[in-house]
């Protein structure tokens, strides 16, 4: 076997690029991911005891029209695999809205589908994760919280959030990993991240072990640093 | 004096299963009334009902003169005058002892945070806790636990305060600083207290009013020490065999 480190040293510059695009595509994706996530998560659970008393009158069909559509939201993606929701936003997408519309040019961007399809997938697995969180929250604390006549926004900002914010982070720390190798998926509609740059290369020379060896340590780089960030937010939380 | 709390022909249903039968109830300004009763005779789901953690199903209820269910949107306004204590405390985990004490009057009287804090501190003081404010509640034992939560409901200065088996889920030796503390806001503040409780002690020697619930129903009241001497229902003859033993 020879392994040849200059093959290593001559690819660090485009597989760097990759890796920034990786990280751009991971870190807007994972904020918008989180709004997402947070929108539905509380959406499944609204008018529900969870988040306090139920609600009267018309608000109780507002509360099951919310709760149908996140929970709608949620279903749809987690249930396609997410490869196919990418290649649904490039190719499909644009030609549904040909048919439906006038537009004659539209198109989206590689990098645009690849970041909303990050936001929308991870934002469903998200949702699951924050439902998860805020409904383990111990209802007598709610009811504390009610018998003091404290409102439940106050209770719901003071009390159920941070416990919840608390007991999301590992199950979040697991989805940004995912949501950042997912990225490695966009090869199939051309993101120039950094698996495409380590194909190019290897396409390229042939160099297929020294290639996707360093493509492998960069992901892990990349991932240990995610998991590091969350680790660091867990300990600062003061533990109970 | 004149009554605080009314029940009024109350029913409560869960579902299909009717666990309050037209109960008709009042506690007077400065009563301390004691509740007791088997398990799922219903007398959890009456003081809940007190400050509409359930909301009766028929009937009427009227706490400091705010009428439910006509006065539905003032919910919020009873519950500041009616505090309550848990059988499991239910003090927020992420806060210390302090700010569990600070948070009600701070977010419901809306203090600023000296003055909720001055509160917190003579309260906890009171409740014998002075040297435990930084703790956060899973560093406190269950008796200690429920001396905060006990402090923390008198905190928003409330003028009724419900009991919810305050002492069941306590080993025996923190029985004792529990109920020392219930004595003494009984006897020193002169607070209307409505206290569900097994602790017979406590209502021969505190209570006003002694009311024996069974099946949803309102069977026997009195005197506590008449109740007790002269039980009227084998129910409650039974029932008493069984506590007087422990």
């Amino acid at each position: 076997m020879d392994f040849e480190f200059s093959v290593v040293i001559d690819s660090l510059p485009a597989l760097f690029e990759g890796a920034k695009l990786t990280w751009y595509i991971t870190i807007l994706g994972i904020i918008g991911g989180m709004i997402f996530g947070i929108l539905a998560g509380l959406g499944r659970i609204a008018g529900t005891a969870a988040l306090g008393e139920k609600p009267h009158g018309i608000f109780i069909w507002v509360s099951v029209l919310i709760r149908y559509i996140s929970g709608a939201y949620v279903e749809l993606i987690r249930g396609t695999p997410i490869i196919v929701q990418a290649m649904f936003l490039y190719f499909a997408f644009p030609m549904l809205v040909k048919a439906v519309t006038d537009i004659e040019r539209f198109r989206i961007e590689a990098l645009t589908a690849a970041i909303i399809t990050i936001i929308v997938n991870a934002g469903a697995y998200i949702a699951e994760i924050v439902r998860g969180s805020v409904i383990s929250v111990n209802k007598g604390l709610l009811e504390a919280g009610m018998s003091l006549g404290i409102s439940r926004f106050q209770l719901i900002v003071h009390v159920i959030g941070p416990i919840a914010i608390r007991r999301m982070i590992p199950p979040l720390g697991n989805q940004f990993i995912i949501s950042l190798k997912d990225t490695s998926l966009f090869i199939v509609i051309g993101v120039g991240e950094l698996t495409r740059q380590g194909q190019e290369i290897m396409a390229s020379n042939f160099r297929a072990l020294e290639i996707w060896l360093t493509v492998a340590i960069m992901y892990l780089i990349m991932t240990t640093a995610l998991a590091m960030t969350l680790r660091h937010f867990e300990k600062k939380m003061k533990m109970f | 004096m004149p009554n605080i709390i009314e029940l009024k022909n109350v029913c409560k249903s869960f579902g299909n299963t009717e666990v309050l039968h037209n109960i008709n109830f009042a506690v007077e300004e400065g009563e301390v009334v004691v509740v007791i009763g088997p398990s799922g005779s219903g007398k959890s789901t009456l003081i809940r009902c007190i400050n509409c953690l359930e909301m009766i199903t028929t009937g009427e209820l009227i706490v400091d003169s705010i009428r439910i269910p006509d006065e539905q949107g003032r919910i919020r306004q009873i519950r500041l005058e009616v505090g309550m204590v848990f059988q499991q405390f239910n003090l927020f985990p992420h806060m210390t002892a302090l700010e569990n004490v600070a948070f009600g009057p701070r977010k419901a009287r809306k203090m600023n945070k000296s003055k909720a804090t001055d509160i917190a501190r003579s309260l906890l003081d009171k409740v014998g806790l002075a040297e435990f404010e930084n703790k956060l509640p899973g560093q406190l034992s269950g008796g200690q636990q429920q001396r905060v939560a006990i402090a923390r409901a008198l905190a928003v200065n409330p003028k009724v305060l419900l009991f919810d088996e305050p002492t069941s889920a306590l080993d025996p030796e923190m029985i004792g600083e529990v109920l020392d503390v219930m004595k003494n806001i009984a006897k020193d503040s002169g607070m209307t207290m409505v206290v569900v409780t097994h602790e017979m002690g406590f209502a021969a020697q505190v209570g006003n009013r002694l009311i024996f619930m069974d099946d949803g129903r309102i069977v026997e009241e009195g005197k506590p020490s008449d109740v007790m001497k002269n039980p009227q229902s084998e129910r409650l003859k039974d029932f008493l065999g069984h506590v007087k033993h422990h």
